[in-house]
């Protein structure tokens, strides 16, 4: 263990969902260390000062938001993102007013959970100050809004810049059409059926970015989303 | 010690009935009782009025000037009740000319009043010195050269008697007749109520096992027969929705189950024998496919939840609908884009009203009809979008959505609407969903007022008609 990995620790209940969360958590890049009931958790809360908790709220014996008020009274610096299956407005505002810094509902695309957890420790480190992105041969610059391939300008629309953009701010990762939904569309409702958009709109992008290319950037990743990124040799 | 007000119903009512009874009785018999005094009273005062006139006619000054009474007539001994009869002759210095004897000397009505019985009988009551009290009438007569005031009363003992005999009369009848009163009451409440007990008997009965039960209705006509019959009615609504949702749960449980299938199925076979990683890459991608589809299928069922659940009045705001459509329309643009489709707007100012609604609940709606509509449309066709209002109705926007696919089956143009139908042609097997769509955006333009349909009569392609009641 290296101390500049961020630590992580799992509440949560759910033997497989807290052993599937450890693999891929570590797998991101990250210390992680899981606790099974609340009592558990708060020990290990005070014994080894992680950086961020991934909280489920609903545990046997004791509530989940019990444990984030005990943990905001005491004063603990720790980054609190909830997982939770009650996924109403409702519970989402007491979650984020009992102290949580983001709130995340079951079942969430894998993805989205680590690009959150990623978001809240950067908050800790220092935020990069480029306003480029370079990918292989593609560039684009947040400045001017220009994207370009092998310095040939790519004539993108509005939308297909900002998704390009999303794309370029999680490359190496995986996005969710979720995630794309929420953050490039803005649709906040949980329901709306614009999986089919996002996938014309993909397909258009692909075939400005790539289709002229001989190096494909832009990957569809089956089940999961896409993601933008070198293809391994 | 408190009286504890009674909880019985009819009790209640007997208690009202008999305690109104008890006062009009009292207020009757008071009435009967002053009315039968003066009745009695100007009796007396007749009898006395009459009885001064006989006896001017008797009064005589005998030969020492002294006044006497004819007392000729004594000879009737039925006559005795003159007897009663108490009189004074005065002159008008206050000299006492005569005395009835059974006075005893006492005098009546003492000094001489200013005026007294000057113009006519005057009427009054008198106390004697032995305590009992008199109905006096006085009178002037001249005699002779003599004014005389005659001052003639008879007792008031034994009418005072006769009203004291008469009250006591009443006081005993009185409590007698509300007694009877009571118990006829409480047995006619009794029979009254009986229904009412009858129908709480069979609604403690009614449990969701046998809600198909109803209450008796023995007389439709009245009170408690419209109350059974509401009652029922309440009933049938409860039946109804229970059905309803009984169906809905069945339904959802067999639909979350088909994807748990196809979710096990993939694993399963996956397993049973070692492939390479490809074979296990893809069995796991198809398992993120379902797994997907079985989390759009809950977040569906969540919404339709959310929107039975929506109040008239929560969350509500007054917004352009037109605005909202080509919201939607933008956020569709895309596919629009792609499949070459054409989107003709008719009457779009007429679209520029607002309505009241959940904003993001309207939104769902819409977005699921148009896209449903571009979802069927065939590539470089025509997508019409018309606004329009109805004449002399309520204020109302109707808006169609027509397009150019290959329409609705004859005969599924009401089951669309139901949840979890999907159509079985071949034509829209490819593009199936979670079959909520529709039902979510029925139950959201239903809840709004409105409603929504789709034209039976066209031949090509599918026209969706949805109303919208106008905020003011």
């Amino acid at each position: 263990m290296t101390s500049a990995r961020p630590k992580i620790l799992i509440i949560e209940d759910d033997r497989k969902m807290s052993a599937a969360l450890v693999s891929g958590i570590e797998a991101a890049g990250y210390d992680v260390i899981a606790a099974g009931s609340a009592e558990e958790g708060f020990f290990l809360v005070h014994s080894t000062q992680p950086d961020l908790l991934l909280l489920d709220l609903t545990l046997p014996q004791r509530n989940g938001l019990d444990i984030l008020k005990q943990i905001r009274s005491e004063g603990i610096d720790v980054r609190v993102l909830i997982l939770t299956s009650h996924n109403t407005v409702e519970d989402r505002v007491a979650g984020l007013r009992t102290g949580a810094d983001d709130y995340l509902g079951k079942p969430f695309s894998f993805p989205e959970l680590i690009a959150r957890i990623d978001a809240l420790l950067r908050r800790i480190l220092p935020i990069s100050q480029s306003n480029a992105f370079v990918i292989g041969d593609l560039t684009i610059d947040t400045r001017t809004r220009n994207a370009s391939r092998n310095g040939k300008l790519l004539e993108l629309t509005t939308r297909e810049f900002d998704l390009l953009l999303y794309l370029a701010e999680n490359r190496g990762r995986t996005v969710s059409r979720e995630m794309l939904a929420k953050d490039v569309w803005r649709e906040t409702a949980r329901y709306t059926p614009i999986d089919n958009v996002i996938d014309v709109q993909i397909a258009r992008l692909r075939r400005k970015v790539d289709d002229p290319f001989a190096v494909k950037l832009l990957q569809t990743v089956r089940g999961l989303g896409f993601s933008l990124r070198e293809p391994q040799p | 010690m408190r009286i504890s007000r009674p909880t019985n119903l009819r009790t209640r009512l007997t208690l009202w009935y008999v305690a109104v009874l008890a006062v009009l009785l009292l207020v009757y018999a008071a009435l009967v009782f002053a009315f039968q005094y003066a009745l009695l009273t100007r009796q007396l005062a007749h009898d006395e009025v009459q009885d001064v006139v006989t006896v001017e006619g008797l009064l005589y000054f005998d030969t020492q000037d002294k006044l006497q009474l004819h007392q000729d007539y004594y000879s009737r001994p039925q006559s005795h009740l003159l007897v009663d009869r108490l009189m004074e002759v005065r002159d008008l210095s206050g000299n006492v000319l005569y005395r009835s004897s059974v006075l005893h000397d006492m005098p009546l009505g003492g000094p001489n009043r200013d005026g007294e019985g000057d113009k006519a009988f005057d009427e009054r009551v008198v106390r004697l010195r032995d305590g009992s009290y008199v109905f006096l009438v006085s009178h002037i007569h001249v005699m002779q050269g003599h004014t005389l005031l005659i001052r003639l009363g008879y007792s008031l003992a034994p009418l005072r008697v006769r009203m004291i005999q008469f009250m006591g009369m009443l006081l005993v009848a009185i409590p007698l007749a509300l007694l009877l009163a009571g118990a006829a009451g409480q047995l006619i409440a009794r029979r009254a109520l009986r229904p009412l007990e009858k129908m709480s008997n069979r609604a403690e009965g009614i449990t969701a096992s046998n809600l198909d039960q109803r209450l008796e209705i023995q007389n439709p006509d009245d009170e408690l027969g419209q109350m059974a019959r509401v009652f029922n009615l309440l009933l049938d609504r409860l039946e109804q929705a229970f059905f309803q949702l009984q169906r809905f749960t069945a339904d959802a449980a067999h639909e979350l189950r088909t994807p748990l299938a196809s979710l096990r199925t993939i694993g399963e076979v996956a397993l049973e024998r070692d492939q390479n990683d490809d074979a296990y890459r893809e069995a796991l991608e198809d398992i993120l496919e379902e797994s997907a589809r079985l989390s759009e299928t809950i977040d569906s069922l969540l919404l339709l939840a959310r929107a039975e659940t929506t109040q008239p009045g929560t969350e509500q705001t007054v917004f352009i609908v037109a605005d909202l459509v080509n919201e939607v329309l933008n956020l569709l643009g895309i596919v629009i884009e792609e499949k070459h489709v054409r989107v003709l707007r008719e009457g779009e100012a007429t679209g520029c009203v607002g309505v009241r609604a959940d904003r993001s609940l309207l939104r769902v709606a819409i977005l699921n009809l148009l896209h449903n509509a571009l979802k069927f449309s065939p590539n470089d066709s025509i997508l019409r979008i018309a606004y329009s209002r109805p004449e002399n109705v309520e204020p109302k926007l109707i808006i169609a959505f027509q397009d150019e696919g290959p329409g609705i089956q004859a005969g599924e143009h009401e089951r669309i609407f139901e949840r979890f139908f999907t159509s079985r042609t071949s034509s829209t097997a490819s593009h199936s969903g979670t079959g909520l769509g529709l039902s979510i955006t029925k139950l959201i333009i239903d809840r709004l007022g409105g409603s929504v349909r789709f034209d039976q009569d066209l031949q090509q392609g599918a026209r969706c008609i949805i109303e919208l009641p106008i905020a003011e």
